[in-house]
């Protein structure tokens, strides 16, 4: 089986000290991330090369962690931006998380009828939970119906951090925001529970590429932000490989944590051993031998 | 007309409602969220360091960092201070007859005024109510009722009784405790129904408020509890034992699901601890299960297999076994251990006839244990 790549780009300009990222760095590093991930030498070729132009495109978030720790406006409007660009119609792409509160506390501006992109949560009027349980492996939930009928490829966009339960959470565990239950599955480190939304239909076939937004990471006492705990990494990881993603995301964390002297995740006993189940039953590799992970650093 | 009006009003707010109907909200988006929602500071939790909390409520032992919640789903750490996300927001408001709980010793024949708000502890994969069990507070409809309006509408309503059900009374405890309180005060009785899945400390509390519990004794084997109900047997167990010692009446349902927990030999030792730790006194129901939520793939419980568990349980010495979810059962209806007449006959939730006074048989004088006015 071929390495999966996973593309990390970095650049001080993705992050102040204290304000949002600049939204020009964050296009170039979108540009150039894509580019290394595909080997497009056109942002049009890599837009063409995951997503053909009828797609509607959801952009799916992560505002749990309200304006400190979150997929802000500031990575997920350029993003749309360039896909625009790349040949996406405007109010194809939708940018959404689980409620309109948490996309607002998150800074966005909700446009739920016409926009470029289109900004709402579930629970906006129209879109709700699907009507049918979807049994899939161990979980049984509800799905947004924005996941189930509106978009037709998804990209995680989603913040790299560490997870008190999980271990780690990244673009895989960002879909537990597509259903209605998912507190009910984060017993057993999330495992498997991560790789098993994951794996639903719904989610599966309409994946297209991970991306992680590290620009700061929080390495220890996630979810939630602490600030003693937050590293300005300055960084955009990008994968087609939702498993070798999450898994680079998760190297990351243990380095970040061995240089501040904290033990590694599983001797805290956090080991995200979802990212083992998600490889066994196929999703992609988790074993850093089978990734190449290109590494980038702009201006 | 009091109660139709009681009733009119209930059911304009959008809620199921309806004597003897199943109680199921579908989930469906609010509007908006955030401040929809309830934010009493929740009991049963202590502070820790960094904003973070742990929930004391049930043996999960949630620890949570700062927004977020815990299993239940419904009690959220906002800053550092654990919220109950559902106080005061009935999802399902009904009345229901008292046996349809079940309850068969505890004022049969009358009503309750039957109330749940979204929410459960334990993720059972046969629940019936899993449309508002396993749902977020915001996304299901409710409406506003402070504890004192629930109380009123009960006595309005000429409920003697609350019922705390459909979903898991556990995580919207406040509401229970402060709607039995109420209620007392009018002449209402509260009733929990349970899965018993919480700790001593709140169970006590809660024991102290209310008149009865039914226990749904889910299985007796921690294999099914691990596989099933994602909780655990100990902690039920001893919330019965619990129960058992304080001066509230208790049944137990037993749901037979076919193949997993229906074996002769759980089904004897399970009937031999209720005798020797509730006492042989204690109501136990066996109760038909029908195919949803997660176990559509398992047929309807057969008859027969639950008149044998009733057969077991009453050779291991209880005295007053039951067969649920079988309208019409001989087996529903309750019969004297001293002349085995028929006591309380049933039929459905419908009450036939009760041969008793002051608690006794009628023909021959056996004290009948129960809560009977």
């Amino acid at each position: 089986m071929a390495v999966s790549r996973v593309v990390v780009v970095r650049s001080m300009r993705l992050r102040g000290p204290t304000g949002p990222a600049d939204p020009q760095a964050v296009a170039g590093a979108l540009s150039r991330g894509f580019a290394l991930l595909t080997g497009a030498g056109t942002d049009r070729e890599a837009v063409s090369a995951l997503f053909r132009p009828t797609d509607r495109v959801g952009i799916k978030v992560n505002t749990l962690g309200g304006k400190l720790l979150t997929t802000g406006p500031d990575v997920s409007l350029p993003l749309a931006a360039w896909l625009e660009a790349g040949g996406l119609r405007g109010d194809d792409l939708i940018v959404w998380d689980r409620t309109n509160r948490e996309l607002r506390e998150a800074g966005y501006r909700l446009a739920a009828g016409r926009g470029s992109p289109r900004v709402f949560g579930t629970d906006a009027p129209g879109a709700g939970y699907g009507p049918e349980l979807v049994a899939h492996r161990s979980i049984g939930s509800l799905f947004s119906r924005i996941q189930s009928g509106l978009i037709t490829a998804s990209i995680s966009l989603a913040v790299l951090k560490d997870h008190g339960l999980a271990g780690v959470t990244a673009g895989m565990k960002n879909y537990f925001g597509a259903i209605h239950n998912p507190n009910k599955y984060h017993d057993s480190r999330c495992d498997p529970y991560i790789a098993d939304v994951f794996d639903a239909p719904l989610v599966r076939s309409k994946h297209r590429v991970s991306i992680l937004d590290a620009l700061v990471v929080q390495y220890h006492r996630g979810p939630s932000f602490h600030s003693q705990w937050a590293e300005p990494f300055g960084g955009l990881i990008f994968g087609l490989d939702p498993v070798a993603t999450d898994s680079v995301g998760r190297s990351i964390i243990e380095r970040l944590r061995a240089a501040k002297g904290l033990p590694s995740l599983a001797e805290e006993g956090r080991e995200p051993s979802y990212l083992a189940t998600a490889e066994r039953i196929g999703l992609g590799r988790a074993d850093p031998a089978a990734i190449e992970v290109v590494e980038e650093a702009l201006p | 007309m009091k109660r139709r009006r009681f009733i009119r009003d209930a059911a304009g707010a959008g809620l199921a409602l309806g004597a003897g109907a199943a109680s199921l909200s579908v989930p469906r988006p609010a509007a908006s969220t955030g401040p929809d929602l309830s934010h009493v500071e929740a009991k049963y939790y202590r502070k820790l360091p960094d904003r973070e909390i742990e929930c004391l409520l049930c043996p999960r032992l949630c620890r949570l960092g700062d927004r977020e919640r815990g299993y239940c789903g419904v009690r959220e750490n906002v800053g550092g201070v654990y919220r109950t996300l559902v106080y005061g927001k009935p999802c399902s408001f009904n009345i229901d007859p008292i046996e349809k709980k079940p309850f068969f010793h505890f004022l049969p024949g009358t009503e309750a005024l039957s109330i749940a708000t979204v929410g459960c502890n334990v993720n059972c994969k046969f629940c019936q109510n899993w449309e508002i069990s396993q749902a977020r507070p915001e996304q299901v409809a409710h409406r506003d009722m402070s504890p004192r309006e629930v109380a009123r509408a009960a006595a309005d309503g000429r409920c003697p009784s609350i019922a705390y059900t459909y979903t898991e009374p556990t995580v919207f405890i406040e509401y229970v405790m402060d709607t039995a309180v109420a209620a007392r005060d009018k002449g209402v009785r509260s009733v929990v129904v349970t899965g018993g899945h919480i700790n001593p400390g709140p169970l006590e509390d809660l024991l102290e408020v209310v008149d009865a519990v039914k226990v749904d004794l889910k299985g007796f084997t921690q294999e099914f509890y691990t596989k099933y109900v994602r909780g655990e047997l100990r902690p039920v167990l001893e919330a019965i034992r619990t129960i058992r010692r304080r001066p509230v009446w208790l049944e137990i349902v037993y749901l037979v699901i076919p193949t997993l927990n229906d074996s002769e030999a759980t089904v004897r030792e399970m009937a031999r601890w209720v005798r020797d730790e509730a006492g042989t006194a204690t109501p136990l129901h066996f109760s038909r299960f029908l195919p949803m939520y997660l176990l559509k793939n398992l047929p309807p419980t057969p008859v027969s297999t639950l008149e044998r568990a009733r057969t077991a349980a009453l050779d291991e010495g209880l005295r007053y076994v039951y067969v649920g979810n079988v309208p019409g059962h001989p087996a529903e209806s309750t019969f004297c251990p001293g002349c085995g007449r028929t006591v309380i006959e049933r039929s459905g939730y419908r009450i036939g006839g009760i041969h008793m006074k002051k608690g006794r048989c009628e023909q021959c004088g056996e004290t009948i244990p129960g809560v009977w006015t």
